[in-house]
């Protein structure tokens, strides 16, 4: 692991290790709702101050808390137009099936690629530590893959413009 | 006046006792110090620059975070800032824990620490210095028509790598003296920095 990302990924644990300390909390305005405040955004009392934490100025993370709930978005590394197209496309994929990964948000938050909704619900169902490791290996994977598919899509494309530029040769 | 839609309207605005309109003023302390100008931190700026020129930066960081404008303009909190940064940019790395352990101890300690940590946090959600100079660079769009879902940004390694990477050390070896409580009281207390 280089060496400044060690401190950013142990800094996110620790904001998130605090930030999730939510429970259960019934809407104010209408009677028998139960709704994450933080998308709700019904009462400024509820809402806490929310933390950012940066690598640099495009890898950041920003933890909204509120009462019973918690966001969570990501930005994720993009070092040119080919990262960009990928990281735009993964996100999709997953936001897409969003349904079957429980904390993931269908719309990533204004200026961030990804983001996560933890609400009180999800705490009391799972584990709060292994939230906090699932969240944490996500941003250690992503940038993994990014490079990843971006060097087999590098390949890819000099297999096919070779093969394709042949008869011409 | 019948032209407005009144289902659009929302009517808990409109209710002085909705949670909507909580006054946020009620939670700030009455014991809130006066509110400090840009210049009153200004001039508390040279005076632990001066400690910082002098060889003392336990002393010029126990200052910086005691002259904290908790109930200060958005000017002087700026000002306040560049000075807490500067601050913990001149500690060298080798420095921090033994700096960091004779600043949170004694009387008003782990306000101090607390203090500390917003102005971590503070300190690496404000963007980089410069990069707001940059221009904007033209749409990504992968088809000639132009239109695309995804949104323009800045492309690169991004800056401030360097500022934020100093910020993420300390913010390593503040958790490890002041504990997560440290971060809990950044989220909830009201008197911002």
């Amino acid at each position: 692991m280089s060496q400044s990302l060690r401190p950013y990924l142990q800094a996110v644990r620790s904001s998130l290790t605090a930030a999730l300390t939510i429970s259960n909390f019934a809407s104010q305005t209408s009677e028998r709702h139960n709704c994450p405040e933080v998308e709700a955004n019904s009462s400024p009392e509820i809402l806490l101050n929310p933390l950012h934490i940066s690598r640099n100025e495009n890898e950041k993370v920003k933890i909204e808390p509120s009462y019973n709930s918690v966001r969570i978005s990501i930005r994720i590394k993009q070092a040119d137009e080919i990262e960009h197209i990928l990281v735009h496309k993964f996100t999709r994929f997953l936001t897409q099936r969003a349904e079957s990964f429980f904390i993931l948000r269908r719309k990533p938050v204004e200026g961030y690629d990804i983001s996560f909704l933890i609400t009180n619900f999800h705490t009391e169902k799972m584990l709060t530590h292994k939230l906090i490791d699932f969240v944490i290996e996500f941003m250690e994977e992503v940038d993994k893959e990014i490079s990843e598919m971006k060097l087999f899509l590098n390949a890819r494309a000099r297999f096919v413009a070779e093969s394709f530029l042949t008869p011409f040769d | 006046m019948s032209q407005i839609n009144y289902r659009t309207i929302n009517v808990d605005a409109l209710d002085p006792e909705s949670s909507a309109n909580f006054p946020m003023e009620s939670l700030l302390p009455a014991t809130l110090p006066q509110a400090a100008s840009a210049s009153d931190a200004a001039s508390a700026a040279a005076q632990v620059r001066q400690m910082l020129r002098g060889g003392d930066p336990e002393g010029a960081l126990r200052t910086v975070l005691d002259t904290a404008p908790l109930g200060g303009d958005d000017r002087a909190k700026e000002v306040h800032l560049a000075t807490v940064i500067d601050v913990l940019q001149g500690i060298r790395q080798g420095e921090m824990t033994r700096i960091l352990e004779g600043v949170c101890s004694g009387d008003g300690g782990a306000e101090r620490a607390d203090c500390l940590m917003k102005y971590l946090y503070k300190g690496m959600s404000s963007a980089a210095p410069g990069s707001g100079t940059q221009t904007p660079k033209k749409p990504v769009s992968p088809q000639d028509t132009g239109f695309s879902q995804i949104q323009a940004r800045n492309l690169g390694e991004g800056g401030g790598g360097q500022q934020m990477s100093v910020l993420l050390s300390w913010h390593e070896r503040l958790v490890e003296i002041a504990g997560t409580g440290s971060i809990v009281r950044v989220m909830t207390d009201r008197r911002t920095v």
